[in-house]
Protein backbone atom coordinates (compact mmCIF):
# COMPACT_ATOMS: atom_id res chain seq x y z
CA UNK A 1 0.00 0.00 0.00
CA UNK A 2 1.32 3.44 -0.98
CA UNK A 3 1.83 5.60 2.10
CA UNK A 4 2.76 9.23 2.82
CA UNK A 5 6.23 7.86 3.58
CA UNK A 6 6.51 6.71 -0.04
CA UNK A 7 5.69 10.21 -1.30
CA UNK A 8 8.41 11.66 0.94
CA UNK A 9 11.01 9.06 -0.03
CA UNK A 10 10.26 9.43 -3.77
CA UNK A 11 9.97 13.21 -3.82
CA UNK A 12 13.37 13.87 -5.45
CA UNK A 13 12.72 11.47 -8.30
CA UNK A 14 9.22 12.90 -8.64
CA UNK A 15 10.51 16.48 -8.94
CA UNK A 16 13.21 15.38 -11.40
CA UNK A 17 10.71 13.36 -13.52
CA UNK A 18 12.67 10.17 -12.88
CA UNK A 19 9.85 7.96 -11.58
CA UNK A 20 8.63 5.02 -13.61
CA UNK A 21 5.10 5.47 -14.91
CA UNK A 22 3.47 3.10 -12.45
CA UNK A 23 5.04 4.72 -9.37
CA UNK A 24 4.25 8.16 -10.77
CA UNK A 25 0.58 7.32 -11.20
CA UNK A 26 0.36 5.78 -7.73
CA UNK A 27 2.09 8.77 -6.16
CA UNK A 28 -0.16 11.28 -7.91
CA UNK A 29 -3.25 9.27 -6.97
CA UNK A 30 -2.12 9.32 -3.33
CA UNK A 31 -1.32 13.06 -3.28
CA UNK A 32 -4.69 13.74 -4.97
CA UNK A 33 -6.42 11.97 -2.10
CA UNK A 34 -4.12 13.12 0.73
CA UNK A 35 -4.10 16.86 1.51
CA UNK A 36 -1.09 16.39 3.84
CA UNK A 37 0.97 14.99 0.98
CA UNK A 38 -0.28 17.65 -1.42
CA UNK A 39 0.85 20.31 1.06
CA UNK A 40 4.17 18.50 1.45
CA UNK A 41 4.81 18.41 -2.32
CA UNK A 42 3.76 22.04 -2.81
CA UNK A 43 5.86 23.42 0.05
CA UNK A 44 8.83 21.29 -1.09
CA UNK A 45 8.62 22.83 -4.57
CA UNK A 46 8.30 26.35 -3.13
CA UNK A 47 11.32 25.74 -0.91
CA UNK A 48 13.38 24.88 -4.00
CA UNK A 49 12.21 28.08 -5.69
CA UNK A 50 13.39 30.13 -2.70
CA UNK A 51 16.79 28.45 -2.50
CA UNK A 52 17.17 29.07 -6.24
CA UNK A 53 17.17 32.79 -5.42
CA UNK A 54 20.50 32.33 -3.64
CA UNK A 55 22.23 31.26 -6.84
CA UNK A 56 23.51 34.58 -8.07
CA UNK A 57 24.12 36.21 -4.73
CA UNK A 58 27.22 38.44 -5.05
CA UNK A 59 29.90 37.94 -2.41
CA UNK A 60 33.10 39.50 -3.65
CA UNK A 61 33.19 43.22 -2.98
CA UNK A 62 35.68 45.49 -4.77
CA UNK A 63 37.71 45.51 -1.51
CA UNK A 64 37.96 41.70 -1.43
CA UNK A 65 38.89 41.68 -5.12
CA UNK A 66 41.53 44.35 -4.53
CA UNK A 67 43.10 42.45 -1.62
CA UNK A 68 43.32 39.38 -3.89
CA UNK A 69 44.95 41.45 -6.63
CA UNK A 70 47.56 42.81 -4.21
CA UNK A 71 48.26 39.31 -2.88
CA UNK A 72 48.66 37.77 -6.32
CA UNK A 73 50.90 40.59 -7.54
CA UNK A 74 53.13 40.16 -4.50
CA UNK A 75 53.39 36.36 -4.76
CA UNK A 76 53.36 35.26 -8.36
CA UNK A 77 56.25 35.12 -10.72
CA UNK A 78 55.50 35.36 -14.42
CA UNK A 79 55.41 31.88 -15.95
CA UNK B 1 50.27 59.17 -32.08
CA UNK B 2 46.52 59.25 -31.89
CA UNK B 3 46.21 56.51 -34.54
CA UNK B 4 48.72 54.35 -32.63
CA UNK B 5 46.78 54.80 -29.42
CA UNK B 6 43.51 53.92 -31.12
CA UNK B 7 45.04 50.76 -32.67
CA UNK B 8 46.34 49.72 -29.25
CA UNK B 9 42.94 50.36 -27.69
CA UNK B 10 41.21 48.30 -30.39
CA UNK B 11 43.67 45.43 -29.77
CA UNK B 12 42.89 45.48 -26.06
CA UNK B 13 39.13 45.51 -26.70
CA UNK B 14 39.34 42.67 -29.25
CA UNK B 15 41.58 40.68 -26.91
CA UNK B 16 39.19 41.18 -23.98
CA UNK B 17 36.19 40.22 -26.09
CA UNK B 18 37.89 37.00 -27.19
CA UNK B 19 38.65 36.27 -23.51
CA UNK B 20 35.05 36.74 -22.48
CA UNK B 21 33.82 34.39 -25.22
CA UNK B 22 36.50 31.74 -24.58
CA UNK B 23 35.65 28.58 -22.67
CA UNK B 24 37.19 28.03 -19.24
CA UNK B 25 39.42 25.34 -20.68
CA UNK B 26 40.63 27.68 -23.45
CA UNK B 27 41.49 30.33 -20.87
CA UNK B 28 43.44 27.79 -18.82
CA UNK B 29 45.31 26.67 -21.92
CA UNK B 30 46.09 30.27 -22.94
CA UNK B 31 47.37 31.14 -19.49
CA UNK B 32 49.55 28.03 -19.27
CA UNK B 33 51.02 28.57 -22.74
CA UNK B 34 51.60 32.31 -22.64
CA UNK B 35 51.16 33.51 -19.05
CA UNK B 36 48.52 35.92 -20.35
CA UNK B 37 47.25 37.69 -17.25
CA UNK B 38 44.04 38.72 -19.04
CA UNK B 39 43.12 35.03 -19.37
CA UNK B 40 43.76 34.51 -15.65
CA UNK B 41 41.79 37.63 -14.75
CA UNK B 42 38.87 36.37 -16.79
CA UNK B 43 38.89 33.13 -14.78
CA UNK B 44 38.89 35.18 -11.58
CA UNK B 45 35.95 37.25 -12.84
CA UNK B 46 33.97 34.13 -13.67
CA UNK B 47 34.64 32.24 -10.47
CA UNK B 48 35.36 34.75 -7.69
CA UNK B 49 31.81 34.72 -6.31
CA UNK B 50 31.44 30.95 -6.71
CA UNK B 51 34.73 30.20 -4.92
CA UNK B 52 34.03 32.69 -2.14
CA UNK B 53 30.43 31.51 -1.77
CA UNK B 54 31.46 27.87 -1.47
CA UNK B 55 34.28 28.71 0.96
CA UNK B 56 31.83 30.71 3.05
CA UNK B 57 29.36 27.81 3.02
CA UNK B 58 32.03 25.49 4.44
CA UNK B 59 33.68 27.87 6.92
CA UNK B 60 30.55 29.93 7.80
CA UNK B 61 32.84 32.85 8.59
CA UNK B 62 33.62 35.73 6.23
CA UNK B 63 37.26 36.27 7.21
CA UNK B 64 37.97 32.51 7.04
CA UNK B 65 36.21 32.39 3.67
CA UNK B 66 38.40 35.20 2.35
CA UNK B 67 41.56 33.37 3.44
CA UNK B 68 40.39 30.27 1.59
CA UNK B 69 39.37 32.38 -1.42
CA UNK B 70 42.85 33.90 -1.62
CA UNK B 71 44.51 30.53 -1.15
CA UNK B 72 42.49 29.00 -3.99
CA UNK B 73 43.56 31.63 -6.53
CA UNK B 74 47.13 31.46 -5.27
CA UNK B 75 47.03 27.69 -5.85
CA UNK B 76 45.70 28.38 -9.33
CA UNK B 77 48.72 30.50 -10.21
CA UNK B 78 51.02 27.68 -9.12
CA UNK B 79 49.16 24.48 -9.92
CA UNK B 80 46.86 25.23 -12.81
CA UNK B 81 48.94 22.81 -14.86
CA UNK B 82 47.64 19.96 -12.68
CA UNK B 83 44.20 20.49 -14.22
CA UNK B 84 44.14 17.72 -16.80
CA UNK B 85 40.74 18.33 -18.30
CA UNK B 86 39.31 14.99 -17.08
CA UNK B 87 36.41 16.94 -15.55
CA UNK B 88 35.00 20.38 -16.18
CA UNK B 89 37.23 23.21 -14.97
CA UNK B 90 34.43 24.39 -12.64
CA UNK B 91 34.27 20.96 -10.94
CA UNK B 92 38.05 20.93 -10.53
CA UNK B 93 37.96 24.43 -9.03
CA UNK B 94 35.20 23.53 -6.58
CA UNK B 95 37.30 20.54 -5.51
CA UNK B 96 40.34 22.77 -4.96
CA UNK B 97 38.12 25.13 -2.94
CA UNK B 98 36.70 22.32 -0.79
CA UNK B 99 40.16 20.87 -0.12
CA UNK B 100 41.58 24.30 0.73
CA UNK B 101 38.69 25.02 3.08
CA UNK B 102 39.05 21.67 4.86
CA UNK B 103 42.81 22.20 5.23
CA UNK B 104 42.21 25.69 6.58
CA UNK B 105 39.66 24.44 9.10
CA UNK B 106 42.05 21.71 10.24
CA UNK B 107 44.93 24.17 10.57
CA UNK B 108 42.74 26.42 12.72
CA UNK B 109 41.57 23.41 14.71
CA UNK B 110 38.01 24.34 13.83
CA UNK B 111 36.25 21.02 14.04
CA UNK B 112 32.59 20.59 13.37
CA UNK B 113 30.48 17.80 14.77
CA UNK B 114 29.18 16.24 11.61
CA UNK B 115 25.84 14.93 12.79
CA UNK B 116 23.84 12.57 10.65
CA UNK B 117 20.41 13.48 9.34
CA UNK B 118 19.81 9.99 7.98
CA UNK B 119 16.87 9.42 10.30
CA UNK B 120 15.39 12.83 9.58
CA UNK B 121 11.90 12.53 8.12
CA UNK B 122 8.54 14.25 8.52
CA UNK B 123 6.37 11.10 8.70
CA UNK B 124 5.41 9.15 11.83
CA UNK B 125 6.13 5.52 12.72
CA UNK B 126 3.16 4.37 10.65
CA UNK B 127 4.55 6.20 7.63
CA UNK B 128 1.88 8.91 7.53
CA UNK B 129 2.04 12.69 7.56
CA UNK B 130 -1.28 13.04 9.38
CA UNK B 131 -1.53 16.41 11.12
CA UNK B 132 2.09 17.33 10.45
CA UNK B 133 2.20 19.35 7.25
CA UNK B 134 -1.10 20.86 6.20
CA UNK B 135 -1.64 23.22 9.11
CA UNK B 136 1.66 24.89 8.24
CA UNK B 137 1.04 24.91 4.47
CA UNK B 138 2.47 28.15 3.11
CA UNK B 139 2.75 27.12 -0.54
CA UNK B 140 -0.10 29.31 -1.76
CA UNK B 141 1.23 32.48 -0.18
CA UNK B 142 1.86 35.26 -2.71
CA UNK B 143 5.35 35.52 -4.24
CA UNK B 144 5.81 38.90 -2.58
CA UNK B 145 5.67 37.19 0.83
CA UNK B 146 7.40 33.93 -0.08
CA UNK B 147 10.36 35.61 -1.78
CA UNK B 148 10.84 38.39 0.75
CA UNK B 149 14.36 39.18 1.88
CA UNK B 150 13.80 37.76 5.35
CA UNK B 151 12.60 34.40 3.99
CA UNK B 152 15.69 34.19 1.78
CA UNK B 153 17.86 35.10 4.79
CA UNK B 154 16.11 32.44 6.89
CA UNK B 155 16.80 29.74 4.32
CA UNK B 156 20.42 30.90 3.94
CA UNK B 157 20.89 30.61 7.72
CA UNK B 158 19.05 27.27 7.79
CA UNK B 159 21.45 25.92 5.15
CA UNK B 160 24.31 26.94 7.46
CA UNK B 161 22.62 24.98 10.27
CA UNK B 162 22.94 21.80 8.23
CA UNK B 163 25.79 19.46 9.16
CA UNK B 164 28.78 20.11 6.89
CA UNK B 165 28.46 17.02 4.69
CA UNK B 166 24.83 17.92 3.88
CA UNK B 167 25.57 21.64 3.56
CA UNK B 168 28.20 21.19 0.86
CA UNK B 169 26.02 18.81 -1.17
CA UNK B 170 23.02 21.12 -0.95
CA UNK B 171 25.08 24.19 -1.88
CA UNK B 172 26.64 22.62 -4.96
CA UNK B 173 23.48 20.88 -6.16
CA UNK B 174 20.65 23.28 -5.37
CA UNK B 175 22.37 26.64 -5.27
CA UNK B 176 25.18 26.24 -7.79
CA UNK B 177 23.15 23.91 -9.96
CA UNK B 178 25.70 21.11 -10.44
CA UNK B 179 24.42 17.68 -11.47
CA UNK B 180 24.49 14.76 -9.02
CA UNK B 181 27.45 13.32 -10.94
CA UNK B 182 29.36 16.61 -10.74
CA UNK B 183 28.72 16.97 -7.00
CA UNK B 184 29.93 13.40 -6.47
CA UNK B 185 33.05 14.22 -8.49
CA UNK B 186 33.78 17.43 -6.56
CA UNK B 187 33.27 15.92 -3.11
CA UNK B 188 34.72 12.54 -4.04
CA UNK B 189 31.68 10.63 -2.79
CA UNK B 190 29.24 8.30 -4.53
CA UNK B 191 26.22 9.55 -6.45
CA UNK B 192 23.96 7.62 -4.07
CA UNK B 193 25.55 9.48 -1.13
CA UNK B 194 24.88 12.78 -2.93
CA UNK B 195 21.22 11.86 -3.43
CA UNK B 196 20.79 10.65 0.13
CA UNK B 197 22.33 13.78 1.69
CA UNK B 198 20.45 16.08 -0.66
CA UNK B 199 17.17 14.39 0.22
CA UNK B 200 17.64 14.81 3.99
CA UNK B 201 18.93 18.37 3.58
CA UNK B 202 15.85 19.36 1.57
CA UNK B 203 13.49 17.78 4.14
CA UNK B 204 15.26 19.69 6.91
CA UNK B 205 15.07 22.99 5.01
CA UNK B 206 11.42 22.55 4.04
CA UNK B 207 10.62 22.08 7.73
CA UNK B 208 12.61 25.19 8.69
CA UNK B 209 10.76 27.31 6.16
CA UNK B 210 7.42 25.93 7.29
CA UNK B 211 8.24 26.88 10.87
CA UNK B 212 9.25 30.36 9.73
CA UNK B 213 6.09 31.02 7.73
CA UNK B 214 3.91 29.53 10.47
CA UNK B 215 5.50 31.74 13.14
CA UNK B 216 5.35 34.73 10.81
CA UNK B 217 1.57 34.28 10.38
CA UNK B 218 1.10 34.32 14.15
Amino acid sequence: MFMCKDVVENIMEYIDNELDLETLKTLEKHTGDCPECMAFVNTYKRMLEITGKLKDKPFVTPEIRNRLKILLESKIKPI
Amino acid sequence: MEIGFIKKLINVIVSNESKSSATDEELVSTYLRTGDSAAFNELISRYADKVYGFALRITRNTSDAEEVFQEVFLILTKKLDTFRGDSKFSSWLYRVTANSAYMFMRSQKKHENNLSLEGYSPYDEEGTLMGKIMYKDWSSRPDLIVFNKEAIKIIDEAINDLPESYRTVFHLRDIEGLSNDEVADVLEISVSAVKSRLHRARLFLRDKLSDYFYDWRK
